[in-house]
């Protein structure tokens, strides 16, 4: 029987759907995370701890391990363990992308940097850390322009700046964001602060799979909700884009170029785009699966779940099929109402009677601190639909959301949030 | 004793000695609900219920032990509303 290393951070949302997939290709799963599971020491075949901050000794380890239990693939699941996961496999001659090629996904600065030696059009940047004076920079960067940090994900600490005080404020607040413990433990990148010029244009999501330096596309997300900031929330995907074919075809070919331009050759892709009369901007691209639960809207082939391909793909197994099933479908990541804790959610079964909804998951628990963008670094939930076209599924997922009502109660001693209250939250 | 019977004092006894004092440590523990022919039906409460270990914990930890212990088990089904887990001992968050 196969063997696979699964990669998988504590705290992902990624670990269901991953594990699930590895128990439908029927193999024997070993899972390596960056804390001592509780059941280590009972199975220390299928368990093992490795330093995520430190790549170098985590391949080393998994080395040792391997002597010992041997694996035929490594798939890491998310952005967090993107780097590990590949330093792991390369050190195991496994199936995988450069280290390197992933480590430049994880920082957004080389990652610009990159794209813009390569030509890939990408927004022009200028990198800051948080010693850096805002006052004096404010003078100087062009406006409209975007911080970040070089390091986070899911829109978090992403902010729009239009002028000189929006500059200030911004910086500000992004710096208290990398000052968070949970954020300052990730270590390489935690002071840098990010500045692109913000381009305008509604935004696509390219999910792909490298094969042997070759992208393929696996679908591509409309997301209808314009992000113009100042905050990035991310609402609706829908697949597939109704986009024109020939523009399809330029974000394609964008995206190939971007991989081509990081140096990545296998695995999962989840690249986001914004289209304009230039053309397609790559705004990211990340070796990995499309983010939280909303793989669940695709399906290939006789459906299998888009982790069962990475997986197929990373043990050698046949990939009968890349296509999508043709059914539209669309995920809604839920905002977010405002700050507070989580005391009930309802309309859940009116929801679920939207017609063409098919699952609506509440990931928050009750009495869990909701904190919206830029600090916050966690879902309220998704819901998912299909329907006949992408406009049928945009307007269930609409009405669906419509019909949810999420009772927030105020934080107590809470003043305006400065840092992330959730402890475990990270890019 | 049926075999059902036989099988969940096996169980059981690898839950009590071995997997909830181990869980324990993050606050979880591991309830045989039942079991019917050789499926085993447990539910996870405490930290481990909504956690976002708690695949690994079932299908890396948990499951293969029973398999090891218990061979004649053939399938362990969590019944657990992880939705429901107010106090889970990892909470996901944005990777």
């Amino acid at each position: 029987m196969l063997r696979l290393l699964l990669v998988i951070p504590t705290t992902t949302y990624r670990t269901e759907d991953f594990v699930a997939a590895a128990a439908k290709l029927d193999v024997e799963m070993v899972v390596a995370s960056e804390r001592a599971h509780v059941l280590q020491a009972e199975r220390p075949d299928r368990l093992l701890a490795l330093d995520f901050a430190d790549p170098g000794a985590a391949a080393r380890a998994a080395a040792e391990f391997a002597r010992r239990h041997p694996v035929d693939a490594v798939v890491a699941v998310d952005d967090r363990s993107a780097v590990i996961g590949a330093a792991v496999a390369g050190a195991l001659g496994l199936r995988t992308s450069p280290v390197v090629a992933v480590a430049a996904t994880r920082n957004k600065h080389r990652m610009r940097e990159a794209f813009a030696r390569a030509g890939v059009r990408s927004p022009a940047f200028t990198l800051l850390t948080r010693a850096d004076d805002p006052d004096a920079w404010a003078e100087r960067v062009p406006y409209p322009c975007v911080l970040k940090p070089t390091v986070l994900s899911g829109s978090r600490g992403v902010i729009r700046a239009d002028d000189r005080a929006g500059f200030v404020e911004a910086f500000r607040r992004i710096a208290g964001i990398l000052r968070a413990p949970d954020v300052a433990e990730l270590g390489e990148g935690t002071e840098q602060i990010l500045v692109e010029e913000f381009v305008p244009g509604p935004e696509v999501a390219l999910e792909g799979l490298l094969v042997a330096g070759e992208l393929h596309v696996l679908a591509l997300f409309d997301k209808p909700d314009p992000l113009d900031g100042p905050f990035f929330e991310e609402t609706i995907y829908v697949t597939p884009s109704r986009l024109a074919g020939a523009v399809q075809a330029d974000i394609a070919a964008e995206a190939r170029w971007a991989a081509r331009a990081l140096g990545l050759t296998e695995g999962p892709v989840h690249a986001e785009l914004r289209i304009n009369e230039r053309g397609p901007w790559v705004v990211e691209l990340a070796a990995r699966t499309i983010g939280g639960l909303c793989s669940r809207t695709l399906r290939f082939g006789t459906g299998i779940t888009l982790e069962e391909l990475v997986l197929r793909h990373a043990l050698g197994i046949e990939l009968a099929s890349l296509e999508r099933e043709p059914r539209p479908a669309g995920v809604m990541m839920l905002p977010i109402p405002r700050r507070g804790v989580l005391r009930a959610v309802r309309g859940r079964a009116e929801a679920l009677a939207v017609p063409g909804i098919e699952e609506i998951t509440i990931t928050a628990h009750l009495g869990q601190e909701l904190v919206p963008l830029p600090e916050g670094g966690r879902y309220l939930g998704f819901a998912f639909a299909r329907g006949d076209t992408p406009a049928a599924v945009e307007a269930a997922l609409r009405e669906a959301h419509r019909r949810l009502a999420f009772d927030v109660a105020p934080v107590e001693g809470a003043g305006r949030p400065g840092g992330v209250p959730a402890a475990q939250a990270c890019g | 004793m049926t075999d059902e019977a036989e099988l969940k004092l096996k169980v059981q006894d690898l839950l009590d000695n071995a997997i909830n004092p181990a869980v324990a440590g993050h606050g979880g523990y591991i309830e045989l609900i039942d079991v019917k022919d050789t499926t085993v039906y447990i539910r996870m409460s405490g930290g481990c219920q909504g956690c976002g270990a708690a695949d690994v914990t079932l299908k890396a930890g948990i499951e293969r032990m029973i398999f090891e212990e218990v061979p004649e088990v053939t399938e362990v089904l969590d019944t657990t509303d992880h939705a429901a887990g107010s106090n889970p001992y990892y909470a996901p968050s944005k990777g």
